[in-house]
């Protein structure tokens, strides 16, 4: 992980990508209790990409680095150092949250890791069982800045699906 | 049932109490480092290939 992490820096440091965060279900572990989950979700910041127009994101320069290393495809994964790694090119609510992300270190190296408010939007925007499960366990187990998850929900028109989530799982 | 207390060794709780008391290790365990965390999340992955019996599950290299 340590190492997988540091490849994950080198990408910023070579000017392939302007930045990332850690978020998932590995974000979510940051701030919860440990449970099971596969794979580190990666999302990243291209260099420039306010600046583009186009419709495709090519990751190639990514992946080309990636293979040059020697790391290889394990189904939809790129494996590095022993990590399962997916990477997603952030949308504006995941640009926000890659902005907003926390620094963290893990065992020396820095990273920086998703904070619980824009962990909750997003899984909430995935909507899936196992992601409404997560938010369960973000506002029961952490310190949720709810003034702040409530700005980012209205930005990102959001507070319906929240507040329909809050009547179905806590009955208010 | 709900209003049965519940006798281990010299401690008289409720249902309640119990629930509580789970809860309140789940904040505590939502405490520990990222280290440990991801330590305990490789755990469950071993647990789940070789126990589970679940061999697609691939087990993190974390050193």
């Amino acid at each position: 992980m340590k190492e997988t992490l540091k490849v994950l820096n080198e990408l910023k440091e070579k000017g392939l990508i302007q930045d990332y965060a850690i978020g998932g279900a590995i974000a979510a572990l940051r701030w919860i209790e440990p449970f099971f989950t596969q794979d580190l979700d990666v999302f990243i910041l291209l260099k420039d990409e306010d600046d583009k127009k186009e419709e495709v994101i090519d990751l190639s320069p990514i992946y080309e680095y990636l293979k040059g290393k020697g790391y290889e495809w394990k189904g939809h994964w790129i494996m590095i150092e022993g990590v399962p790694v997916d990477i997603f090119p952030a949308d504006p609510l995941e640009k926000e949250a890659i902005e907003q992300a926390q620094e963290v270190e893990y065992e020396g190296v820095k990273t920086k890791v998703i904070v619980p408010e824009y962990l909750i939007t997003l899984f909430l925007k995935a909507g899936r069982d196992k992601d409404l499960r997560k938010i369960e366990m973000l506002l029961e187990q952490c310190d949720v800045d709810r003034q702040k998850l409530e700005g980012i929900l209205n930005r990102h028109n959001l507070n319906k699906e929240f507040k329909d989530f809050e009547e179905k799982r806590y009955g208010r | 049932m709900e209003g049965k207390r519940i006798l281990i060794g010299d401690r008289v709780l409720s249902r309640q109490d119990l629930f509580q008391q789970k809860e309140g290790t789940r904040r505590e365990r939502a405490k520990l480092s990222f280290e440990e965390k991801v330590k305990i999340l490789v755990n469950l992955q071993r647990l789940a290939h070789h126990w589970g019996r679940r061999k697609d599950i691939i087990i993190w290299k974390i050193s």
